[in-house]
């Protein structure tokens, strides 16, 4: 069993930092989020296509006179992901301060081969 | 959950230390976008650099640094002010669910009252006190405010805004079986 609401696609590290901000925000520009995460362009053009590919992000490009300017949203399943990822966190920390050697958390984790 | 471990596909799930690492960058993240909306500190250090140089400006009694000071101070408030507000927007829009509301409306609103009481007050007791300068020691206790209080503002507007942030995650419906 893991816990409901967890998502490996969203808890990878940049990914959830990624998804992080942007649950905050209506849309950011691609620019400010390059820049608060320090990430590369490439590199975050490649976590934003896998969050968009799965539905997570939307990504929007217009021109601001002739400049292109890209920016990012969260979409509503996203946004959902998210939410249930932070509540599926917050129950794996509550058990772990309940009861570090039992129940649920320890069983799930006997159970993962891959730590 | 109705299925059988063994036919599901191993999935990794987080230590409890993980998960209060991953809890704890998420809070730092939207602490970024929150803090990325609000005026940067030296903001209230200009604006009350301007208003103490609107305040001496009318004590000097002189026409020609009147004219110069007064709107040039009042034009760099404005633009600074006016300027920030699309600044940020075009780098980032805070969602709905985060803006501070009337109570943040509240607290700017109570700010300004503050700073203007403090500059009208104090100029106003000065002055029958025979005290010289009342303008400049009127803006200078504004300017004093504003640098104390405005600050405030910005850490109640930010901790506000966490708050709601927080409540939206934790509003969230309970997740799916087999989510």
């Amino acid at each position: 069993m893991t816990t409901a609401g967890f998502d490996e696609l969203i808890h990878a590290p940049t990914r959830l930092e990624i998804v992080s901000l942007l649950a905050a925000a209506q849309w950011a520009d691609f620019k400010y989020i390059r820049d608060e995460l320090g990430l590369s362009d490439s590199a975050l053009s490649k976590q934003l296509s896998t969050l968009e590919s799965a539905g997570y992000v939307e990504i929007r490009k217009q021109f601001v006179g002739k400049r292109p300017r890209t920016s990012a949203s969260l979409s509503t399943a996203g946004r959902h992901a998210f939410e249930q990822h932070v509540a599926a966190l917050q129950r794996i920390l509550s058990r772990s301060q309940q009861d570090p050697g039992v129940g649920p958390a320890a069983e799930a984790d006997r159970r993962t081969p891959v730590r | 959950m109705g299925g059988t471990p063994q036919s599901q596909p191993a999935r990794i799930e987080p230590t409890g230390d993980e998960a209060k690492a991953a809890l704890a960058d998420i809070r730092r993240r939207q602490g970024q976008v929150i803090r990325a909306v609000l005026v940067p500190g030296w903001y209230w250090w200009v604006m009350a650099a301007g208003m103490v140089a609107i305040g001496a400006a009318r004590d000097t009694g002189d026409p020609v640094v009147q004219i110069i000071t007064i709107p040039l101070a009042a034009l760099v408030m404005v633009v600074l002010t006016g300027a920030m507000i699309p600044a940020v927007r075009r780098r980032i829009q805070l969602h709905s669910a985060t803006r501070p509301g009337a109570r943040g409306a509240a607290a700017i609103f109570g700010l300004i009252l503050l700073v203007d009481g403090a500059i009208l007050g104090t100029a106003i007791n000065v002055r029958p006190a025979g005290f010289p300068h009342p303008a400049t020691i009127g803006t200078a206790a504004g300017a004093v405010v504003i640098v104390i209080a405005g600050p405030l503002v910005n850490g109640y507007l930010s901790r506000l805004m966490l708050a709601r942030a927080r409540q939206q995650r934790d509003d969230a419906p309970p997740a799916g079986a087999g989510a």
